[in-house]
């Protein structure tokens, strides 16, 4: 179980000069759940954008499950077994919830081009489980674009998990939601994790969150790495303090 | 049990039916006319129906739909002059020009496409325009092979065919068939990648999709199935011309879809019973037809965005989820 999953190696990305991501060394081993913090602009959305293949990298390496998926095609990256949820959901607003889950299971299992089969006949199974994983049962019918902004999360977490990740990246899974969501949310990463073997990397800016659900925590500070350990260790870091937790003297 | 049933179909599963029944019921009314332009509102239906697969499924405007039109109709146009001219066109022969539109037509949006599908948006829509006008002026100006502006001409449909009923009801027993097999690949799981595409082009990605190989299966089936049409064209009007692939024909596709409805499956259709037969009628009494039209989209846009079929959704199901 203590293989690496995800291997980064000395990973750059500047936008116009201005570094997003520099020398990044990061590993992650399989079945883990860890986090990524930084204040705002630290650099770790650019970073799941890296490894999802969304941007390319400058300079570097991401190796994924012993492949290496540098400067891959988000749709490869994504078959290959990484789902990345959204800091901003990101989902298909003018279909159902359903349908939004329904049609992200067909694609997994490579149904996306089946022209002639009956598309709500199709993956049903799977979309229910989850559908009722991820709460979303009774809102199942209405229109992606209409739910909460805390629906709205979770049905992105959905959609993450239709794609029956082997390692799932989660942006900031709680924005947005009432503190009452955000520990639903959590218990069901916890359980993701614990239950299904889920390898997950998330960020998150709510430190008890951080705190009480990751077992390693890695802080990002302008594109850099400062520091990787457990919760304890970031906590007792004084140069973790000074950037982030904002407890200068 | 009926009712039940009823319930069951959405509006235009619904609109179809009714449309079916009226459509196998016109040639009862009097006089050759209405058979004249109930031929024209299936043909252009079909054309409408498949720039619908664009624009309401995958969320791209096409401003040159009709050069896959105009190229289906010049496929078996130039596939039937030789064989009329030699008196040897028999049923088999007829069957074939028509369709060998398809295969052409779908090359040709396969070759457009390619380029097409690489970008989004007004690009998208402006280099579809400038495809279809560079196709046009092809056919235009290559006077030795597609008689240029002349056009072809005597492109007399063989035996029964001649008679204006039996046309009709064999362009309705074509349109029909297509139309139901267009809703089946709206319905299916590529329909609905076609509609994640159009939410969310980027969530698409994640989830695994090439987005530009969907994209362009799309326009290849999109542009068959114009193709389809446009062969059905020639023989109906016994002569087709470069107009055909030209942009304001694109246009044609661009209004029905917006004055029917584009997030219903029916709404090109019945965009299409629109626009044609005021088209047919409106001209017999006045030549401002284009002013005509120009003043009923305006009053689509500002009244009834959305087209027709989405005000009567509204009206019957309060506003249940529409088909696209």
């Amino acid at each position: 179980m203590s293989r690496p999953i995800l291997e980064i190696h000395n990973l750059n990305k500047a936008f116009g000069g201005l570094f997003a991501t520099k020398d990044v060394d990061f590993e992650l081993k399989q079945g883990t759940k860890e986090a990524i913090i930084g204040p705002n602009g630290a650099g770790k959305s650019t970073f799941f954008a890296l490894v999802s293949g969304y941007h390319r990298p400058d300079a570097g390496t991401i190796h994924f499950d012993g492949k290496e998926i540098t400067g891959h095609k988000p749709h490869e990256i994504a078959r290959l077994g990484i789902s990345r949820a959204f800091q901003v959901s990101n989902i298909f607003p003018r279909l159902t919830v359903e349908e939004n889950v329904r049609s992200a299971v067909q694609a997994r299992s490579g149904k996306a081009f089946d022209l002639f089969s009956r598309a709500d006949m199709m993956g049903l199974e799977r979309t229910e489980e989850i559908l009722s994983l991820c709460n979303l049962i009774q809102k199942r019918s209405g229109l992606a674009g209409e739910l909460s902004q805390g629906d709205k999360k979770r049905l992105e977490l959905a959609l993450a998990l239709a794609g029956q990740p082997k390692l799932l990246l989660l942006d900031e899974p709680t924005a947005g939601m009432s503190s009452e969501e955000t520990k639903e949310t959590m218990d069901l990463v916890d359980r993701l994790n614990s239950k299904f073997g889920l390898t997950i990397l998330f960020s998150e800016h709510d430190m008890s969150v951080v705190f009480s659900h990751a077992q390693r925590i890695t802080l990002l500070h302008r594109g850099q790495i400062i520091m990787s350990g457990s919760p304890a260790e970031v906590r007792g870091n004084e140069q973790a303090q000074k950037i982030y937790l904002g407890e200068q003297p | 049990m009926i009712n039940g049933l009823y319930r069951k179909l959405d509006l235009s599963i619904r609109v179809l039916l009714v449309l079916a029944i009226l459509f196998l019921l016109l040639p009862l009314l009097p006089g050759r006319f209405p058979l004249v332009v109930g031929t024209e509102i299936l043909i252009l239906g079909l054309l409408a129906l498949s720039f619908n697969m664009i624009y309401g499924y995958m969320g791209q405007i096409s401003f040159g739909h009709a050069a896959f039109f105009g190229l289906g109709a010049y496929t078996s146009a130039l596939i039937l002059r030789p064989l009329i001219e030699a008196g040897q066109l028999g049923y088999l022969g007829f069957f074939l020009a028509l369709a060998a539109a398809v295969p052409i037509s779908a090359l040709g949006a396969l070759i457009v496409g390619f380029f097409c599908v690489r970008l989004t948006g007004i690009y998208f829509a402006i280099l579809s325009l400038a495809f279809g006008e560079l196709l046009f002026y092809i056919v235009f100006s290559w006077y030795s092979f597609t008689k240029g502006d002349d056009g072809i001409q005597g492109l007399m449909p063989p035996f029964v065919f001649k008679s204006g009923v039996i046309y009709y009801y064999f362009t309705f027993a074509v349109v029909g068939i297509t139309a139901l097999l267009l809703r089946k690949i709206s319905r299916s799981p590529f329909g609905y990648t076609l509609r994640m595409l159009r939410d969310n082009q980027n969530r698409t990605a994640f989830l695994g999709i090439d987005i530009r190989r969907v994209m362009l299966l799309n326009f290849v089936i999109a542009g068959a199935f114009a193709g389809l049409a446009g062969a059905l064209w020639g023989p109906f009007q016994r002569s087709v011309s470069p107009a055909l692939l030209g942009w304001h024909q694109s246009g044609v596709p661009v209004f029905m879809t917006l004055i029917g409805g584009a997030a219903h499956f029916a709404g090109p259709l019945v965009g299409s019973i629109i626009y044609t037969a005021l088209n047919a009628y409106v001209t017999q009494f006045t030549s401002y037809w284009p002013l005509t039209i120009g003043l009923i989209i305006l009053c689509v846009v500002l009244f009834l965005p959305g087209g027709l079929l989405s005000v009567i959704d509204i009206w019957v199901h309060r506003g249940r989820k529409a088909d696209t």
